[in-house]
């Protein structure tokens, strides 16, 4: 499939910032969401499709053509802010019709669009309101709506939701996704929240220092990250240097963890003797009290040494033979399994979910 | 202790600046007989001074707020070398005493390659009423453009790209978006340049003269009368100002509330 937006080796060279050589591709109908911390470029990047920087290099192109020149108006791409950037001289209606005004539409017309697109919203009921009365939520589907009634090509949203609250910026996340999917929009979002990515990507690509260091699908992405930035950036833990054991075709892949006295089995394909980086995400651990007869083959036995409420869940430290271990478990599952600081406990997962991160080069990088 | 020191002091220092203002500008208003205000406030003279000064700020304030808009904007948006300079200079004319500025406008227009080139067309500037309107000009439009150019930085420029991604081209984005979200800044620029404008006197007295009834203006009117020793129809002159003056800034006041966002 051709991508819809493409950029090519953008580079932009700011005061105190430089884009360098970014290329980005975008498929009709993806989700794409730029991941990374502050400061990574990720705005610059999405404005740069925008048309805020006309002095920068490298291409950018919407199906074949390409837009690299052309003014902002002529783009075909909406975009949405963080902080909304509402017009606060209109009200509600005239900022969703602010576009449409542009497209020679009758006025019944663009009544009718700007209609239709607040119902799909649901903020028919705001229409006549002053933006600057509007709540954080209401504020959001107004600035998405303006966005969407002209039909861009492609929606580019800013830290769209980082202004929210916590329970908003959730059911906006479901709405967005609801409403993407039945209007077949294609999106590149701007995130550094990496829920934004779970709930709502189909492509993530994650940026550093105006760099593109990582890009793919969530999946791939979050359980494979690149060792280092991307790593440390998506929360990967529980990663550890190992060397891979014999083993036959077909078998699964041995990995010997420190010195060798613990051996823990991968899905993943190495070569025997090759030094890698392992690591399993917190989330795919059970823990229990002794070891179990079960079909997962790794289990780690350790001792917890302090557990850490997060909202609904709690992050158990321990002490394993191979270095410190994190997983997470709910609270009722805690006190079921009777688990406190102290404890003797297994940690257990699928060979599935241990992930051959890198070879040896990066190792140094990664425990860093 | 040192608390009650700190704020008495200011608090003294404020009372006694307010109270000797307040008892300048008091001074002006009683201590004329009012029969001989009504008396010189109908005089043919100041009723042309009136008529003039009212005039000639209008025009002025007109031209003031198209240069400011498109000046302030300019600074406020485009990056280019020279800024900083650009910036300073139209800064200048507010450092400079009201007469140097006209001494320099007396040299830009009434002497060398401007002034000859507008002899050309048989328009001599010097000396004339056109030359009051260039006057305040100049000496207004430095506060105009600050207020303006603090105005414009202030709007977000990402309100007119968001136009523009909605089909608006530059100009369309700044009419439709900017000079709207501006009207607030703008207006206050507008009523700083009138009354800069209406008390406009180094600049005018040397550019256009002080012929009475011909380039005379309120503070041309208030400097004349001090000098023949009219002294009622010089406070006459000061009260219309200040009457002026206040009225605008009540203007201001009134309107501020609706028109700022």
């Amino acid at each position: 499939m051709k991508p819809l937006l493409r950029g090519e080796d953008i580079t932009i060279r700011l005061s105190d910032f430089h884009l360098d050589h970014v290329s980005l591709e975008v498929e009709e109908g993806d989700y794409c969401c730029i991941l990374g911390e502050t400061g990574a470029g990720k705005s610059v990047l999405l404005e740069s499709f925008i048309g805020m920087y006309p002095r920068m290099k490298g291409r950018i192109f919407l199906k074949d053509r390409e837009i690299t020149h052309l003014p902002p108006e002529k783009r075909e791409l909406g975009i949405v802010y963080q902080d909304y950037m509402l017009f606060p001289h209109l009200d509600v209606y005239n900022n969703i019709a602010f576009g449409l005004r542009k497209k020679n539409l009758s006025k019944e017309k663009i009544k009718e669009r700007v209609h239709a697109m607040s119902e799909r919203l649901g903020i028919s009921h705001l229409l006549d309101r002053d933006v600057q009365t509007l709540s954080g939520g209401e504020k959001q589907r107004t600035a998405i709506s303006r966005a969407l009634v002209t039909q861009p090509q492609v929606l580019l949203m800013d830290e769209a939701f980082s202004a929210l609250d916590a329970t908003t910026r959730e059911k906006m996340r479901s709405f967005i996704r609801d409403l993407v999917k039945e209007l077949g929009t294609t999106v590149v979002h701007v995130t550094h929240d990496v829920d934004d990515v779970w709930a709502l990507a189909s492509k993530v690509v994650v940026m550093f220092d105006g760099k593109v260091l990582q890009s793919g699908s969530p999946r791939e992405v979050f359980s494979r990250p690149l060792p280092g930035q991307v790593a440390n950036f998506l929360g990967a833990c529980n990663v550890f240097p190992a060397t891979v054991g014999a083993f036959q075709e077909g078998e699964l892949t041995p990995l010997l963890i420190g010195k060798g006295e613990t051996a823990l089995f991968s899905a993943d394909k190495a070569c025997p003797g090759e030094s890698v980086i392992v690591s399993v995400r917190p989330e795919s651990i059970t823990l229990a009290p002794h070891r179990l007869n079960i079909s997962a083959r790794n289990q780690v036995p350790g001792q917890i040494v302090k557990t850490e409420r997060r909202g609904p869940m709690v992050w158990i430290h321990a002490k394993t033979g191979m270095g410190n271990m994190k997983a997470v478990l709910t609270e009722s599952a805690l006190e079921a399994m009777e688990l406190a600081p102290g404890n003797e406990a297994f940690f257990i997962f699928k060979a599935s979910c241990l992930k051959i991160l890198s070879r040896k080069d990066t190792t140094r990088q990664l425990i860093q | 202790m040192k608390t009650r020191i700190f704020r008495g002091s200011f608090a003294v220092v404020t009372a006694l600046f307010s109270a000797m203002l307040l008892w300048a500008v008091l001074s002006l208003v009683f201590m004329p007989r009012w029969e001989e205000v009504v008396q010189s406030a109908l005089s043919e003279e100041m009723l042309y001074s009136i008529r003039l000064s009212l005039l000639t700020s209008l025009i002025s304030v007109a031209i003031v707020m198209v240069l400011a808009v498109c000046i302030g904007y300019v600074l406020a948006r485009f990056a280019f070398p020279g800024h900083q300079v650009l910036r300073t200079l139209v800064d200048l004319p507010m450092a400079f005493p009201e007469l140097v500025l006209g001494l320099c406008l007396l040299l830009l227009f009434g002497h060398g390659i401007l002034s000859q080139w507008l002899k050309g067309f048989g328009i001599n500037i010097v000396f004339s009423q056109a030359a009051i309107v260039i006057a305040q000009v100049f000496t207004a439009a430095p506060y105009a453009i600050r207020v303006s150019y603090a105005t414009f930085r202030g709007i977000n420029p990402r309100y007119e790209l968001v136009a523009r991604s909605l089909g608006y081209c530059e100009f369309s984005a700044f009419w439709h978006v900017t000079l709207p979200l501006a009207k607030g800044g703008l207006f206050a620029a507008m009523v700083i340049s009138f009354a800069r404008c209406m008390g406009c006197f180094g600049t005018v007295l040397i550019l256009a003269g002080g012929t009475r009834m011909f380039t005379e203006t309120l503070p041309i009117t208030l400097y004349l009368n001090i000098s023949y020793g009219n002294l009622a129809m010089a406070m006459t002159s000061g009260i219309i100002l200040i009457a002026i003056s206040l009225g605008a800034i009540l203007v201001f006041e009134l309107l501020n509330r609706e028109v700022m966002l």
